[in-house]
Order: structure tokens, then C-alpha cells, then sequence
């Protein structure tokens, strides 16, 4: 057979090999977007500025590295002053403007809100600063996770240890009467009695009230052995433990994620010494063994972050880190694909930020370790090995 | 029944509500003189927190004198806020005032977050910290302390509005705006020494209240509490302030202990249904209230 070409169609390939390089180049530096509704200002603007911190500086490692594959991922967010209506408009903003594949959202209505879009969408992969349990299910919402444990996971965790501590000891649920402080309330109680603990008291207060001269002394009534605050970020903390131990209370108080922080423990002044609770990331100072991704955190920022920042900044690692398995498997960069991918992730070094290698089986990161503060160090230190649930 | 723990409880209550009492005494110093209901009270009283805040841990001034000053702040503050606020809204509809006062929460609050920030903050520790006991029963001594310097601030501003020139003047522009008037009272003055005396003493009850809970730019909600106290106690009554801060304090704090937490505002906002169904006033308001 003989084989003819004519000059205008051997030009017609060659720009369509052009034109197809040309595609092919611009698929691999096309920019990743992570789109953030991030609560800048109003309640919630403490962790707020951490976490936009968090997550530019971890953007800023990859793409310092070359990006993903060669992508450069691209960070573009709104304030939303913590606002479920303000997240909303600022994701339809964002995700119309710009081709988003991963997306922090502000606030668990948010999270439940967009859930549905989120699905339609199909695009993208979603997490954000809301540890609610009821997140935590991967048929309800598919395309979300948690870059910690959930709420019930946390009490989960200091339960487990308060019953190596002391095995039969009673505990007292102090938690503030918001969909945040009730979340892991019901399961933790059947947990309780599961481990053998007694639940001695459960004292809700209302949402900013001042003062707890009441619950106290409701509290006293009920002499547990470790009081759990849930719900809560400083206030009422402090006033709660101080007039406790001025009744004689020996209670051991605890807390969890979002009233963890070093700075925000410092506060409470001379009543911090011995507040415990867990934490799922270790704390800007900790130069304990080798942990890379810490000690460049304190290289780009040399005074303290506080563990919104840890919490932005983990997040973004592993969002990055499931488009990068999707991308290497060679799948387009959808939501499902995404968080199948995110789902693979097993024994994962985060280079520090979380003390043990970390697996992703659901929808949550159910590892975290016990903290006290330790008045002269002005620290949160560890009091327990690292607790994997599940384990 | 443990009569102890009932009589914790019952002091404790009396104890909140003596600052609901105190920020209950400067809403009504506004509305008695102005017919203004301030719907920024709560963030008034926050700035009042915040600026002691600054004065102690910023400027470094000892407690004691930042006390007076942030009182002083206060007064400044509400003769500013009635001056270029609320002065060019007189004669304008109650609903128009109503929302300007709306607005100004909203800008302090605004103002708040961008000097110090979002985070809570803690006031540094000057009440004095031994326990206090009345018999057996226990008084956590925060809420003991600010209930008396409550009650010393109230029994001051009742005092001077009633013996005072300017109290005296208030208290006739408060009856008769015209017959003050033609009786050669300046009613201008008057308005703005109501402002004035009325965020002062926000600004000493927020130094007080964040004592005891700390500072953050939302403690303004605190306010809305105080609403639901001067609403009990009828707009324009000082007594009503005082019975009605008090009242709300105990029947918090019983609902609280007795019936739980999540029964607390319920409980609150029962009391001021019933309220308003007997005496739409408030218990010690005057009939005459334009409603809004």
C-alpha cells in the first residue's frame, strides 16, 4: 500500500499535535484552587486568623516544592464573620469564579448547609474547622472530613484515659447549650458506662452567660473525679475551676480541641495549673523527636502559633496530599475520586504535627493525646502516649 | 429539701442580678430623660471591660487608678455618643433612634475587635480571692464583691438623681419636658448628663462583669439580659431596675439549679410573657410608656 500525504493535511497534524501538546501542558500547570469560607472576624476569629495562617503556609511549602505534580495550588478565601449565610454566598462566590477542588468550611451549619451542593457539585473534597460527630459519617456526607477527631472521639479519648488513670472514677459533663457544646454529649454518656465510669453531673449553661456561680455550685453537689468542659473556647473556664477549688474541690478539669489553646490555657492565670484535655496536634513548641514540618513552621514563624494555625495547616496537607494520590493514579480530579483517595491514606507521616502516622478510614483522624499545663513552663505538656481509637 | 444548697443558690442569683440591676439603672437613666431605648448598653459596658483592660495591661496603670478613669472613659464616651449620635436624631421617629442605638453596638463591637483583636481576653485579678462564707453557705467572692460595689454604685446614682441639681433637672425633664424647659432647665444639658451618667456607670459594670467572665468583643449579649430586666422592671423605674435585676438573677439561677441550664433563659423570658400580660408596663413603669 502506498502511503500518500499530502503538504496541507501533514500541516493539519502537525497543529493538531500542537494544539494537543498545548492542551496536555496547560492540564498539568493548571492551578489547584482551594476555596476557604474563613471566619476573619466576628466569634470565631481567634482560630479564624490561625487557620488562614495554617493553611497559606502550608500552600506556600508545596508550592515553594514545585506544587502538585507541577500544579501550583492557589489559595482564595472570604471572611464570613462566622456566619452560615455569609459562608454560603462566599462559597457560591468562590466556586463560581474559580474551578475549586478543595474547599474549608467555617462552621458545622455550614458543613451541613452546603453538604447537598457540595454533592451536585461533585468537584471537590470539603473540611474545615467543625469537629461535629455528626459529620462523621461518610454515607451522609461523602465529600467531607474531619482533620481530627470528632467531638465524641475527643471525649472518647480522654475518657480512655481517665479510666487507665483511675478505673471507675466519676466524671461531670460541663457543656454550654449550643449545637456545639450538646453534640457529643449522648454518645459519650453510653461510653462512660461502657468503660465503667460514673457520670456523676451533666450542667448546661446558656450561651453567653457570665456568671456560673450556680452551676459551681451544682458541680460541688456532685464531687466527680474529673469535670469535661465542652463547648467552650476560655470563658466560663477559668471562673468555673477557681471558685471549685475555693469550695475544696479536688476535681481534675478538662477540655477539649477548641479550648486547648497555649496562649488561650495561659489566660486562665494561676487556675491553669493541671487543666488537662486532648489534642490532636502537638503544639508549635514541642521539639520533641523529629518533626520537619514543625520546625519549619517555627523557621517561617518564629513566635508562637496557636493550634488553629496546626489545624489549617494539617488540613491543607491533607487535602494536598489526596489530590496528589489522585493525580498520581491518573484520575481526573473529582470529589469522589478525591476522597477515595483521601481514604487510602494509612500510617501517614505528617511530618510532625501529629505525633503518630495517622490513617484516614472514614470521615475523621481518631488519634489524639492527652495535655496539662504546667504553670511554670507556661505549657500545655504531654500526660499520655498518643491514643489511637479503633486501636 | 437541702436548705443550704438553696440558700447558695438564692445568694448566688441575687449576686448576678445585682450587676443586671447596675446595667439595669444606666438603660433606665437614658429612657427616664430621653425616651431613648439603648439598644447598645451591653457594648457600651464592654468597652467599659475593654478599656480597663487597656489601661491596666497596656498602659500599665495600677487597678486602682484605671477604675476611675475607665468610669471617666465612660462618661466621655456618652456625652460623644449623644452629642453626634442622638442629638440630630431628636424630634425623628422612637424606631429610627431605636436602630441608630442598633448601629452603635455594632460599630463598638467593630471598634473592639480591630484594637485588641477577637480572642477573649482575661482581666488581670484585683478582686479579692478569699471565699466567702454567710454562715455555712458559700459566696463565690467575684460575684459577693461586684454585688456590693453594685450596690454602692446604684445607691450613689439614686442618691445624686434625687438630691442633686442635675438629678433634680433629670428628674423634671423625665415628667414635663416643656414645663422643665420653661422653667429655664436646659433640656440639652440634661440629655447629654443622662448619657453621660448612664454609660459611666455601663462602663464601671462592665469593669465588674468582666471581672468575673472575662472580655471578649460578644459580651454586648450581656445586654440583652439587661433588656429583658428593665422590660420586667418598666422602662422608666429606677426601683424597677433594681427589683426587676434582682429578680431575674434569682429566678435564673433557681431554673439553672433546679430545672437545668437549658431552663434558664426559658425560664426568663416565661417571667416576662407574664409580665407583660398583667402589667405591660413592667412592674414599676409608668402607664403612659409609648410602646414600640
Amino acid at each position: 500500500m502506498k502511503l500518500t500525504l499530502s503538504r496541507r493535511s501533514l500541516i493539519g497534524v502537525a497543529m493538531a499535535g500542537l494544539v494537543l501538546g498545548a492542551v496536555e501542558a496547560r492540564a498539568q500547570n493548571e492551578e489547584i484552587v482551594l476555596g476557604g469560607s474563613i471566619p476573619l472576624t466576628g466569634v470565631f476569629a481567634f482560630a479564624g486568623v490561625g487557620i488562614h495562617a495554617g493553611i497559606q503556609d502550608y500552600l506556600k511549602i508545596v508550592n515553594d516544592a514545585g506544587g502538585i505534580k507541577g500544579r501550583p495550588v492557589r489559595y482564595v478565601a472570604e471572611d464570613t464573620g462566622y456566619k452560615v449565610d455569609a459562608s454560603v454566598a462566599a462559597f457560591n462566590k468562590i466556586t463560581s469564579q474559580n474551578k475549586v477542588s478543595l474547599y474549608y468550611g467555617d462552621s458545622t451549619g455550614f458543613a451541613k448547609t452546603i453538604n447537598p451542593e457540595l454533592e451536585r457539585k461533585g468537584t471537590m473534597i470539603m473540611a474545615g474547622a467543625s469537629f461535629a460527630s455528626e459529620l462523621n459519617d461518610p454515607k451522609r456526607y461523602p465529600l467531607q472530613f474531619l482533620p481530627g477527631p470528632d467531638y465524641t472521639e475527643m471525649f472518647g479519648i480522654l475518657m480512655r484515659y481517665i479510666a487507665k488513670e483511675k478505673p471507675g472514677a466519676s466524671v461531670a459533663f460541663v457543656y454550654s447549650d449550643t449545637e456545639f457544646g450538646r453534640d457529643p454529649i449522648a454518645p459519650s454518656e453510653k461510653l462512660a458506662t461502657e468503660l465503667g465510669l460514673k457520670v456523676a453531673e451533666k450542667i448546661v449553661t446558656p450561651p453567653g452567660s457570665v456568671d456560673v456561680s450556680t452551676e459551681v455550685l451544682k458541680l460541688r453537689r456532685a464531687r466527680p473525679d474529673f469535670t469535661i468542659f465542652h463547648g467552650y473556647v476560655l470563658a466560663p473556664i477559668p471562673e468555673f475551676i477557681q471558685q471549685a477549688k475555693q469550695m475544696g474541690m479536688q476535681s481534675r478539669f478538662m477540655g477539649t480541641f477548641w479550648s486547648m489553646d497555649n496562649s488561650m490555657v495561659q489566660q486562665m492565670g494561676e487556675v491553669a495549673d493541671g487543666f488537662m484535655g486532648v489534642m490532636p496536634y502537638r503544639y508549635y513548641y514541642d521539639k520533641e523527636g523529629t518533626s520537619p514540618m514543625l520546625d519549619k513552621i517555627r523557621q517561617m514563624r518564629p513566635e508562637y502559633q496557636s493550634t488553629a494555625y496546626m489545624q489549617g495547616f494539617l488540613t491543607a496537607m491533607l487535602m494536598t496530599e489526596a489530590v496528589k494520590r489522585t493525580l498520581d493514579a491518573g484520575k481526573e480530579l473529582t470529589g469522589p475520586n478525591m476522597k477515595a483517595s483521601l481514604n487510602t491514606i494509612e500510617n501517614f507521616d505528617t511530618g510532625g504535627i501529629i505525633g503518630v502516622p495517622v490513617s484516614i478510614p472514614g470521615n475523621s483522624v481518631p488519634v489524639g493525646r492527652i495535655y496539662r499545663f504546667d504553670a511554670k513552663q507556661k505549657q500545655m505538656l504531654p500526660a499520655s502516649d498518643w491514643i489511637q481509637l479503633g486501636k | 429539701m437541702d436548705w443550704l444548697y438553696l440558700a447558695e443558690v438564692a445568694l448566688a442569683g441575687l449576686g448576678a442580678g445585682a450587676l443586671y440591676a447596675l446595667t439595669g439603672v444606666a438603660f433606665v437613666l437614658i429612657y427616664k430623660a430621653t425616651r431613648v431605648v439603648n439598644l447598645a448598653i451591653g457594648e457600651i459596658l464592654m468597652i467599659g471591660g475593654y478599656v480597663f483592660f487597656g489601661l491596666v495591661a497596656g498602659a500599665g496603670l495600677s487597678v486602682w487608678a484605671a477604675i476611675p478613669l475607665t468610669i471617666l472613659a465612660g462618661a466621655v464616651l456618652g456625652v460623644l455618643v449623644e452629642r453626634t449620635l442622638i442629638r440630630p436624631m431628636l424630634g425623628e421617629s422612637p424606631i429610627s433612634v431605636f436602630m441608630v442605638t442598633i448601629g452603635l453596638g455594632s460599630i463598638l463591637a467593630g471598634i473592639v475587635e480591630l484594637v485588641w483583636g477577637a480572642d477573649p481576653l482575661r482581666l488581670p485579678e484585683f478582686i479579692p480571692n478569699t471565699p466567702i462564707f454567710l454562715g455555712e453557705a458559700y459566696l463565690a467572692p467575684k460575684v459577693a464583691y461586684g454585688a456590693l460595689v453594685a450596690a454602692l454604685l446604684i445607691a450613689g446614682a439614686v442618691v445624686a438623681l434625687r438630691f442633686s441639681r442635675g438629678g433634680v433637672a433629670l428628674r423634671a425633664t423625665a415628667r414635663d419636658q416643656g414645663a422643665a424647659y420653661s422653667m429655664g432647665i436646659d433640656v440639652g444639658r440634661v440629655f447629654s448628663l443622662s448619657w453621660m451618667a448612664a454609660c459611666a456607670t455601663a462602663a464601671g459594670a462592665g469593669v465588674i462583669v468582666g471581672a468575673i467572665g472575662g472580655i471578649s468583643p460578644t459580651m454586648g449579649i450581656f445586654g440583652l439580659s439587661v433588656l429583658v430586666v428593665v422590660i420586667v422592671g418598666g422602662l422608666d423605674s429606677m426601683a424597677g431596675a433594681l427589683v426587676g435585676g434582682l429578680l431575674i438573677g434569682l429566678v435564673e439561677a433557681l431554673a439553672g439549679s433546679f430545672l437545668g441550664g437549658e431552663f434558664k433563659l426559658l425560664a426568663t423570658f416565661s417571667l416576662l410573657i407574664i409580665i407583660l400580660m398583667i402589667r405591660p408596663y413592667g412592674i414599676f413603669g409608668s402607664h403612659e410608656i409609648e410602646r414600640l
